[in-house]
């Protein structure tokens, strides 16, 4: 069984990678916060895996907390890009840069 | 055991693949379900029941839902086209593959998993054997509702805070900002 632990923490950190890179490469906004999803994800599953082969309970609390917080961030950040939307402004984030300026 | 790994870890990786490279969002989010509820099988594999089943109804069902409701709303303005973003794209992949190498040298040189393949310090209390022979649900139960108090109602807190900002964004407004 031990000899699937790294196998774990091998796609744990292949998910986050692509995650990241969507997050950065992306500019529609709602694939922008599937791909932070993605990135919330990965560390649950990196977190399950440590739980598991420590033997210790903290890493399925803290990854029903995770879940907890993904989706309030996705409560708020939807309603974000509604607003958005509904200003008339196109859902581009490159378009949507004038707070970095 | 390793059979089902490989089969819903590869799930998982195309899913991840996916949600970056489909060009529209409908799609992506298609892919962020199948993802998910391979993640969920995985955490089965994990001996993580309870989370196993928060994935599939949390993730799978309530969030996706959110996230499908808000494109069909959305989605005429939401179009994009890939063909424009190729050189981003190749420098995302490049970065992703680095990265995941790096993690996965770390790995199997021993830094995350430990000498002789076994994690640094005593294991905890909380075998696979013991967690099912108090059930697995009742002994993540003790832990939220004991040690794990405080982050468990500051959580709560944060899904209230999150609840009423939802509210107050998605209000009517005369003067829209």
């Amino acid at each position: 069984m031990s000899g699937l632990f790294p196998g774990f923490l091998i796609l744990s950190a292949a998910m986050f990678a692509i995650g990241a890179a969507g997050v950065l490469v992306r500019r529609n906004p709602l694939v922008v916060f599937m791909c932070i999803e993605l990135m919330l994800n990965s560390a649950n599953l990196a977190l399950v895996t440590y739980a598991r082969y420590t033997h210790t309970m903290a890493g399925q609390v803290f990854a029903l907390i995770v879940i907890a917080v993904a989706a309030s961030e996705v409560v708020v950040g939807l309603a974000l890009i509604t607003g958005v939307y509904r200003s008339g402004r196109r859902l581009d984030l490159d378009e949507l840069s004038e707070m970095s300026e | 055991m390793s059979v089902v790994f490989g089969l819903a870890a590869v799930i998982a990786f195309l899913g991840a693949l996916g949600v970056v490279l489909s060009e529209r969002t409908i799609y992506s989010a298609m892919s962020l379900v199948l993802n998910m509820v391979a993640l969920a099988v995985l955490f089965l594999l994990l001996d993580a029941q309870f989370i196993a089943a928060v994935q599939i109804i949390v993730y799978a069902g309530a969030v996706m839902v959110l996230f499908v409701f808000i494109i069909a709303l959305l989605s005429p303005g939401a179009e994009e086209r890939l063909r424009s973003v190729e050189l981003r794209l190749l420098l995302g992949g490049v970065g992703a593959v680095a990265f995941t190498l790096l993690i996965g040298r770390l790995t199997l040189n021993g830094i995350t998993v430990g000498a002789h393949g076994r994690l640094h310090g005593a294991l905890g209390p909380f075998s696979p054997v013991a967690v099912n022979a108090h059930g697995q649900v009742q002994t993540l139960g003790d832990q939220l509702f004991t040690t794990y108090l405080l982050p468990f109602e500051v959580t709560s807190l944060l899904l209230l805070v999150a609840a009423v900002g939802a509210v107050y964004l998605s209000r009517r407004r005369r003067q829209l900002v």
